[in-house]
């Protein structure tokens, strides 16, 4: 039906009759949108100013930035002049930054899911009905279950403070993927052999050599790291890339080592025995500041150059090269630590044999090697200290069962998924997510699907609807990174090279956020007040809690702003001064290759290569990484970055493609070894670059959330095909890339040929 | 493009006809704001049918009853479909009702037209009172639309109805169609869609 009338005729006509209606009676009970202003004359100058402070967040380098603001709009990103670190320079992603801010798919007011965790019903409510409940919710279950019957899965600055709450409340169980799906070995493992955690701080513009096992640098775009590692390679340094894949660090390498995957722990160790073998290691270094010297000799032995080759399916002369290079130009090589690190399930031993083999080379604190870079310091918002009836250190599950001595902070998210399914050893009934799409990052979705069916409530704060915001009863909607206060960056002058210098930096808003957005300090203290805590609220707002970060530093927001958003000052170089001695933050104060900690857990003391399981018949290992325009599934609704790569290819093996009868641009499935099937497809990339025991795409694609609808089902979804989990006893961190893929194409399952 | 519309258009709006356009037009706008208790109570909903039934719109008025009597919580229904259809719908927002998503290359929010738009409103003396909404949601459009009527600015909200409004409305509601099943919303459309379209 449609309206026959126009609307001249009505004016004519029924605007008499409609003159009668009460019309502007019921209006005017409503507040208007539109208001009478001063009036602005067409063509009035509009200037577009330049807003300094901010901190990139589209991945988490933090790279420091500056935006174009014309009237309200942020119409620009670019780097921050003065910045020492990424300079002037942005990344796709940080450039892009623009399409999160004013992405139409954005979370725009607190929800409430009145229809079913999974299959969500959204109704906007107000921000004061949302809090009481999530202040009702999580006050029933403290009643009932106590503090500890709270889990927190987060991520990201804006976690901050609402963690610090968490940590006041007694909460006993929070996870962090960025630890246990990524980095927890790199740096626990680190750790425990050299006693302090490298994290990626590798001086490779100065190095002669370089190894990276397993680093997609170039895929895995941080901008100053990617910096160090061009600056290394036009110094003339040695690449040595060890990859399944021709990945883009591969395409620059000197020396591609094409390793069988789950193999580089025996890598390592052979080439450690090599050096030994042939006494070209660091002597002077590793007698001196090394533990289990002659342990590791004796234990590293068996992996003779044919051993090593046979293992690894690589050339042994391969693996001769590669130990002449590093041990020639040692102490001055980078051998990267890595940062994912969650692969096998026998990874913290992987991490073990690479500081190991850093250590025997002498490679740290000189020219090439880790460095401990240093950093100014900051300061950290507590809430008062408050006694619990239950310690919540004690009542941290791991700590409870009794397990993963070396796990990072927090909690095993499968063990806490574990005990949300069982309620054993006692129940959790709340969840809390803050900033984390979990669907995505934890393995074996089914799992968590049914922990998630389990809770009494579920409160979610970010800043997209990820999929796991289809599971909140509660949904509340955070201001971006471009619209709050609350990170402070600490560094140097991005090559320790060069003339040393720290700078400071705080995210600072370029723009005030739209809609009912909101800052997470704003958004705890209003939960604290409903949960009658507000007496104990340790400051008022955001920046109140950034000045309090710069306390100790002298600065305050006012101050940084006045200084176009970076403080820099003189530096400490990291290089060691001639006579100066390293320190260990070990047991022994030494660097412990042989680990009398891990003996005393029953761990084997000394670096050890487990073989991980091979693919059955028919199939090829699942090998996920980065794509370089995404970071995983956060950018995956982001207009221009999905333009640019909309979804993740799959890497075969040319020759194997051929036998399967596939090309480049053909739309596949994957199905994995339970028989689970990707629910979405996409484009097969044909490539002499990977081994034929293994398939590649990156991870983060195949949104299952249609509410993101740019990247909705584009792609495949890895996470979705990760049924089997190994989860290693150290850390209690599962690898991943035990998993194994067939191709499915026009409904017809294709074997991947031997 | 074409010319503005010339003064003969003015000659036809009367001033009584130019304030119940303004009338019309604010409660238009209210019909696509998120439905709130302040506003949205039996009278804004009696009101409703009265002008269905002015306009001869008998079957409209019907289903608008219909619907009214067989929810019992029409607010809630409202809000949960205006959600749905405008806000964060399962499985995703129907057609968010911004113009910049539509007249602009790439869905954006506040987009080069977003502010265009504002500084038409600034142009002729309004401003939006909420900084944080763009300034093309339809409903703040459709209330400074209404605010020219009421003073008489025909011209002006012509060429605004031509300039901004229609360009996007029209692909706005074509995106929305489909999914237009609930009474309250497939009226409103409707309604809006006959107060603004161009004269034939």
């Amino acid at each position: 039906m449609a309206i026959n009338l126009t609307r001249r005729n009505f004016l004519k006509t029924a605007s008499i009759a409609a003159a009668g209606i009460p019309l502007s009676k019921v209006v005017a009970r409503a507040e208007t949108g539109i208001a009478k202003a001063p009036l602005i004359p067409p063509g009035s100058f509009k200037d577009t100013k330049t807003v300094t402070g901010g901190i990139c967040e589209m991945c988490f380098w933090r790279c420091q930035l500056v935006g174009k603001v014309r009237g309200d709009r942020l119409v620009k990103l670019e780097g921050n002049p003065k910045s020492i670190d990424n300079g002037q320079n942005l990344c796709a992603r940080g450039n892009s930054g623009i399409k999160l801010v004013y992405d139409p798919d954005r979370l725009k007011y607190p929800m409430k899911n009145i229809g079913k965790r999974g299959a969500p019903k959204w109704q906007k409510i107000s921000w004061d009905e949302a809090l009481n409940i999530c202040a009702d919710k999580l006050q029933a279950t403290i009643d009932k279950y106590g503090p500890k019957g709270i889990a927190v899965w987060y991520h990201g600055a804006s976690a901050h403070y609402p963690n610090a709450y968490f940590d006041y409340l007694g909460v006993a169980n929070k996870y962090e993927p960025a630890f246990y799906q990524c980095r927890g070995q790199t740096a626990m493992a680190m750790m425990q052999t050299l006693g302090f955690v490298p994290n990626e701080d590798v001086d490779m513009p100065n190095s002669k050599a370089m190894l990276l096992v397993g680093c997609h640098i170039g895929e895995n775009i941080h901008l100053s790291h990617v910096k160090n590692f061009l600056k290394g390679l036009e110094n003339g340094s040695k690449v040595v890339v060890v990859d399944p894949r021709f990945s883009a660090a591969a395409a620059k390498a000197h020396i591609w080592v094409q390793i069988k995957p789950g193999t580089d722990t025996a890598f390592l160790l052979g080439l450690m025995n090599y050096m030994f073998d042939k006494g070209i290691y660091n002597k002077t270094f590793a007698k001196k500041y090394c533990l289990g010297l002659k342990r590791l000799k004796k234990h590293v032995a068996e992996w003779t150059v044919e051993k090593t080759a046979a293992e690894c399916d690589i050339p042994a002369k391969q693996i001769v090269e590669v130990a002449e290079l590093l041990a020639k130009n040692a102490p001055n090589v980078s051998i990267h630590p890595g940062r994912h690190a969650a692969w096998y399930g026998n990874d913290f031993q992987r991490v073990r044999a690479n500081a190991c083999l850093t250590a025997i080379l002498g490679a740290m604190d000189c020219p090439g090697g880790i460095v401990r870079i240093k950093r100014m310091s900051s300061g950290h918002v507590h809430w008062p200290e408050v006694d619990h009836e239950e310690d919540p250190e004690e009542m941290a599950l791991a700590e409870v069962v009794e397990k993963y001595p070396f796990r990072p902070p927090g909690t095993p998210p499968e063990l806490m998924r574990d005990t949300m399914i069982s309620g054993k050893p006692y129940p959790i009934k709340s969840l809390v997510v803050w900033g984390t799409n979990s669907i995505k990052t934890m393995p074996r979705q089914e799992r968590t699907e049914k922990a998630l069916a389990n809770m009494d409530f579920i409160m979610v704060t970010d800043v997209t609807p990820t999929d796991i915001t289809m599971w909140a009863d509660i949904l509340l909607p955070e201001a971006s990174y471009l619209e709050r206060y609350d990170h402070v960056e600490k560094g140097t002058q991005w090559n320790q090279g060069d003339k040393p210098q720290q700078f400071l930096s705080a995210r600072m808003p370029l723009i005030d956020p739209m809609f009912e957005r909101k800052d997470p300090v704003w958004i705890i203290n209003e939960l604290a007040k409903r949960m009658g805590h507000g007496k104990d609220i340790p400051v008022r707002n955001q920046e109140e809690y950034v000045n309090h970060l710069l306390k100790e530093t002298g600065l305050t927001i006012a101050k940084l702003r006045k200084l176009d958003g970076i403080y820099i000052q003189p530096g400490e170089s990291p290089y060691l001064k001639k006579g100066e001695e390293p320190k260990f933050d070990t047991d022994s104060g030494k660097i412990e290759l042989y680990s009398e900690a891990m003996e005393d857990e029953d761990f084997p003391p000394l670096p050890t290569y487990t073989k991980t399981t091979e693919p059955p018949k028919g199939f090829a290992r699942m090998i996920y990484g980065r794509s370089p325009v995404h970071t995983f599934n956060r950018t995956a609704n982001n207009a221009w970055l999905a333009r640019e790569i909309p979804e993740n290819p799959l890497w075969i093996n040319d020759e194997s493609a051929k036998k399967m009868g596939l090309k480049d641009g053909d739309r596949v499935f994957l199905e994995n070894q339970d028989g689970k099937k990707s629910v979405s497809s996409t484009v097969v990339k044909t490539t002499p670059g990977i081994r034929k025991d293994c398939l590649f795409i990156a991870h983060g694609f195949g949104t299952f959330n249609p509410a993101m609808t740019v990247g909705y089902h584009k792609g495949i979804d890895d996470n979705s095909l990760n049924t089997k989990i190994n989860r290693e006893g150290e850390t209690g961190i599962s690898g991943m890339r035990i998993n194994f893929v067939r191709i499915v194409k026009d409904g017809k399952v294709i074997d991947i040929p031997a | 493009m074409k010319p503005d519309h010339d003064s003969n258009t003015a000659e036809t709006f009367p001033p009584s006809m130019s304030a119940t356009l303004a009338d019309i037009y604010s409660f238009l706008a209210l019909l696509m704001r998120y439905p709130e208790e302040s506003f949205f109570d039996d009278e804004f909903l009696d009101t409703l049918e009265d002008l269905l039934k002015s306009l001869d719109l008998q079957p409209y008025q019907e289903r608008i009853a219909y619907w009214r009597s067989s929810v019992a919580d029409q607010l809630l229904d409202a809000q949960v479909e205006y959600t749905r259809l405008f806000i964060n719908g399962a499985p995703h927002v129907i057609a968010p009702p911004y113009g910049s998503v539509y007249l602009e290359g790439e869905q954006s929010l506040q987009g080069k037209s977003t502010e265009t738009t504002r500084d038409f409103y600034r142009q002729y003396g309004f401003d939006i009172v909420n900084k944080a909404e763009p300034a093309d949601h339809i409903s703040l459009e459709l209330e400074f639309l209404s605010c020219l009527y009421r003073q008489e600015e025909i011209t002006a909200a012509e060429k605004f109805l031509h300039t901004f409004f229609r360009p996007w409305f029209e692909p706005f509601y074509q995106q929305l169609m489909p999914e237009l099943r609930h009474p309250l919303y497939e009226v409103s459309m409707q309604l809006i869609s006959f107060f603004v379209q161009e004269d034939q």
